[in-house]
């Protein structure tokens, strides 16, 4: 294709487009003792086959995931095959973690733009009130050595790194802006999870009364704990154009995994965080140089404060304390520049298998307009969506509202 | 009293005698203090020693008390009591409080009361409405060849005395106490109501001895399997339905090779060294060691001793430590993961232990530290304890 | 250049750690579920699901027919407590979790009224004796656990 050469060499070359054309969630609770796993799936499931007007006969692919053995329950898509759909038809069972549900956009859209599925439905979910989430976390780290070590994902030092680089007083702040932020979009997504109403007012406050987890991290930057389920469902152009008015295009995505720099992070001299060097790689192929100025929305799965606003400098490229000024003059917030997370992001609801697919989610339904009360009010045109796994695993997904990147020149 | 989810503050300390489970609570020493702020709410003191229990109001302030819960109202804490409303959202909203020890609540508490459950509604169940179901609700198939008689003394507010007569195939209650009898129980009636309606425990109103039996034991154990289960009749109306929870562990063995690279470090930390291996191309020593080097993708082959004193480069001082999946038991906090850069180390490669407990409270960042090693050593995790500060060293800053 | 870090024979430094892993969870039968088992645990009863469209009745329950995508958690059928036997292997090989000793007969039970069989264990009958088409009844706990073992086994009737 002509217009591809525009483009870095190596790029991923699509046989056809693929767009979003069906998203469904449950509602995301701690209390889902009516619901046994299959028929939470299926509520999802009905759902994003509703929003799209499809029913399963015409999916022809299934791909299913969460965190394995989270629930205790190995292979559970076998068990939720009533539930899934997937009775009689093919289907792909995924765990990478916590990226899961980004992992299956990315394996949908390869599924649809390869050809050899026409219409994908991705289901993500977590049910952790049956599970037991720190034995899971544990027993994922090697049996030799780290499992010893690690209890749970807890972790301090990017506050400790923060207070050092920014100063206490400015870190502690820009943490719980951050945090408060999260919520006041969260209050404003009726399909969040935890919504407390949090003011500025209490920034002081919260920041000396929650107790301390690990280090400067408090109870109060951490994510939720939900139970809930996702799903989307993806198909190529020609059929998305027939059944769809508001298609989302999935423009390119990118998987980095660097659990081999783990301990890296505690040193002196630090490599390159997985976070960079994904988004590096996916910019720069697809010709991205200024992704604040780029992009109109980014849902940036972001598991506590600390690294929520961390990881943003580390994802926009920014230098310095950029990102700490963007937040402190509001360009971060539902009506900046570059709102982040309008759904109230991780923190607010965390369905663990299914939250990294509600990023992309989210950003669809923000481009669609469907967004609800959380709903960005200039034209969204350009989503940005990560995922991200406890050991270094980074996602990024690009979706876009209209086929046109591959003749617009990008600045 | 103010009322939330169907109950009072009140009733969830008035029941808490009936609801302990003296066995559980054996070795156990402990004061804890209740706060409850608002209408409906109050301050209580809940003494627990070695299976004896005392709760009482208190006025004044919550003083001596190991862990005190502090709510901001009664609605909190009546939700978060039954489960309605989860313990960790009241928590980081800061609704709910916990001074002291948190362990307490999330270990002991489950451990010696029996969960809290709504009273049943004010149709107030007698006793004696109970045993006049008792014909109705036998099982002849289960009691064939069965002759017995089982008196039931029950003692106090809405009590009485009843025989149950059971032979061949066919049950009758009888008034008063028969001269002979299999086997006699006697216990308080509200003991009994309870029992029969499933907010007492059995296994725990026997054992406590709330439950007293005169004659054939196993007569007295064999009875329940008589009768099919009692419904209040009023609960079944507009009640919350009964919703199955099925408990499980999965335990699984497993075994696992430790392969050569790691089958060396463990060599290593028998003859108390840190070994690492280096990259033949960037010069990177990975520890633990590695197969292949992360960034250059090419086998190490090369062996280095690192340390064994180190710089620490960064501390997660943990307040709040998850369960061992394993044991269960939690670890006594603070404590800290502690990263070093050995000595001989290259730049990007901290090595992460424990600190001893004594110098938690005083490391920083740039200390010297040094491994304190087990006195025998097997060749596994437990071989280094933890690391010390290293006091010759120890003015130096980074 | 060597392409392994030890050559295979060298195993001095390899050895094997034991390891254990014990996690304790739960599951929520759902309402649907719930209901389900209750039947078995006090009224003795096993209940099953019918799909007017379909026409089948399942068991156990299930909230939406698959082939149809009708919601059907409202047609709660009594199914009887005998039925026929459809299948069955011999279990043999013992494992921890396993509900009876080996070896011990699982069998699908079509029970009357209903079109999907219920796996369960067989006894009260030979391994020589038993057959495909056998009618069988089921046997209720007397202890129960709240789950699907409230209904203790099934044999000949």
């Amino acid at each position: 294709m002509k217009k591809q050469s525009k483009m870095q060499t190596g790029t991923h070359r699509k046989n056809r487009n693929v767009a979003i054309v069906g998203v469904g969630m449950t509602s995301l609770s701690s209390h889902k003792e009516d619901q046994n796993q299959p028929e939470m799936i299926h509520e999802a499931v009905r759902a994003a086959l509703a929003d799209a007007n499809l029913t399963l006969d015409d999916v022809d692919c299934i791909v299913h995931g969460n965190m394995e053995l989270f629930e205790m329950q190995f292979q559970p898509d076998m068990w939720h095959v009533l539930g899934s759909g997937a009775y009689g038809k093919d289907e792909y069972r995924i765990t990478t973690g916590g990226t899961v549900g980004a992992t299956m956009v990315c394996a949908a859209d390869n599924l649809v733009a390869s050809g050899l599925y026409d219409t994908v439905l991705a289901i993500g979910f977590e049910k952790l009130q049956e599970g037991n989430t720190t034995g899971g976390i544990t027993n994922m780290a090697d049996p030799l050595w780290f499992r010893n070590i690690q209890t749970g994902a807890l972790t301090g030092t990017t506050a400790g790194m923060l207070i050092d680089e920014f100063g206490e007083e400015r870190a502690k702040k820009a943490a719980m802006k951050y945090r408060i932020l999260m919520d006041k979009h969260a209050m404003l997504n009726e399909r969040a999870h935890r919504r407390f109403g949090l003011e500025y007012e209490q920034a002081e406050d919260l920041m000396k009364t929650s107790p301390q987890l690990v280090g400067e991290l408090r109870l109060i930057h951490m994510c939720s704990q939900s139970d809930g389920a996702c799903a989307m469902i993806f198909t190529h152009e020609e059929k998305a154009r027939k059944i769809s008015g508001k298609p989302v295009w999935v423009r390119d995505h990118i998987t980095v995994h660097r659990e081999e720099t783990m301990s890296n992070l505690y040193a002196f001299e630090k490599p390159e965080m997985t976070h960079h060097y994904a988004a590096r790689k996916l910019f720069e192929r697809n010709g991205i140089t200024d992704p604040v100025a780029y992009f109109d929305v980014f849902e940036m799965y972001d598991p506590s404060s600390w690294w929520g606003l961390d990881w943003l400098r580390e994802f926009l490229m920014l230098k310095g304390d950029e990102h700490i000024r963007m937040l402190e003059d509001g360009e971060f917030d539902l009506d900046g520049r570059l709102p982040i997370n309008p759904s109230g992001g991780v923190i607010a609801s965390n369905p663990i298998g299914a939250t990294a697919m509600l990023r992309p989610a989210f950003a669809a339904l923000q481009i669609r307009g469907d967004a609800g009360g959380c709903q960005i009010r200039k034209p969204v045109n350009h989503a940005l969506a990560s995922g991200f796994g406890g050991t270094l695993w980074t996602v990024l997904i690009m979706l876009e509202k209209d086929l046109n990147w591959q003749e617009a020149n990008h600045g | 009293m103010a009322e939330f989810f169907g109950t009072t503050v009140a009733d969830i300390f008035n029941t808490m005698p009936t609801r302990f489970k003296p066995e559980e609570a054996r070795d156990v020493d402990i004061i804890i203090g209740y706060e409850c702020r608002g209408d409906g709410g109050g301050k209580w003191k809940v003494h627990i020693k070695n299976g004896t229990i005392q709760v009482e109001e208190v006025a004044g302030e919550l003083t001596g008390c190991k862990m005190s819960v502090h709510a901001a109202d009664a609605e909190t804490f009546i939700g978060v009591t039954l489960g309605k409303i989860a313990a960790i959202e009241v928590l980081t909203s800061g609704k709910l409080r916990v001074v002291g020890d948190p362990r307490v609540l999330m270990m002991l508490l489950p451990k010696v009361f029996v969960q809290y459950t709504v009273p049943a509604k004010k149709s107030a169940v007698a006793a004696k409405d109970i045993i006049a179901t008792i014909a109705e609700r036998f099982r002849p198939d289960k009691a064939a060849g069965v002759a017995m008689k089982v008196g039931y003394d029950l003692t106090g507010a809405g009590g009485g005395q009843w025989t149950i007569v059971i032979q061949d195939g066919k049950c009758a209650v009888e008034e008063g106490l028969a001269k002979d009898l299999t086997v006699k129980m006697t216990m308080p009636a509200d003991v009994y109501t309870g029992m029969m309606l499933g907010t007492i425990s059995g296994e725990t109103a026997f054992t406590s001895g709330q439950v007293k039996i005169d004659g054939d034991m196993m007569a007295a154990g064999a009875t329940s399997r008589f009768f099919s289960k009692y419904v209040d009749p009023s609960a079944q109306a507009g009640e919350a339905e009964e919703l199955i929870t099925i408990k499980v562990t999965n335990a699984i063995d497993c075994r696992f090779a430790t392969g050569p690279v790691m089958g060396m470090w463990f060599k290593g930390l028998k003859e108390k060294k840190f070994l690492a291996n280096v990259c033949p191309k960037c010069g990177r020593t990975q520890v633990p060691p590695r197969e292949i080097c992360a960034f250059c993708r090419v086998r190490c082959n090369e062996w280095v001793e690192l340390g064994p004193r180190g710089t620490i480069t960064a501390a997660d001082v943990v307040y709040f430590a998850s369960p061992d999946p394993l044991t269960g038991a939690v670890r006594e906090t603070p404590y800290a993961m502690t990263w070093v850069l050995l000595d001989n180390a290259s730049a990007q490669e901290a090595f992460c232990l424990d600190i001893k407990k004594e110098d938690l409270g005083r490391m920083k960042v740039g200390d010297r530290v040094r491994p304190v090693w087990a006195e025998k050593r097997t060749g596994s995790f437990r071989d280094v304890l933890y690391f010390e500060l290293d006091q010759e060293t120890r003015g130096e800053k980074r | 250049m060597t392409t392994m870090t030890c050559k295979k024979e060298d195993t001095a430094n390899c050895f094997v750690m034991e390891g254990k892993m014990a996690l304790p969870n739960q599951y929520f039968a759902g309402r649907l579920g719930s209901k389900f088992i209750i039947a078995l645990r006090d009224g003795k009863k096993i209940m099953g699901i019918n799909c007017p469209k379909c026409r089948k009745t399942f068991v156990p329950p299930r909230e939406y027919c698959h082939v149809c995508q009708t919601k059907i958690d409202e047609n709660w059928v009594e199914l009887g407590s005998e039925g026929e036997l459809v299948n069955y292997a011999i279990v043999r090989y013992q494992g921890r979790h396993l509900p009876r000793k080996v070896p011990y007969i699982l069998g699908q039970i079509k029970l009357r009224g209903a079109d999907t069989p219920l796996t369960h264990i067989v006894e009260g009958v030979d391994f020589k004796d038993v057959h495909v088409g056998m009618k069988l009844k089921a046997v209720f706990a007397e202890k129960t656990t709240h789950t699907l073992l409230d209904l203790d086994h099934f044999e000949p009737a």
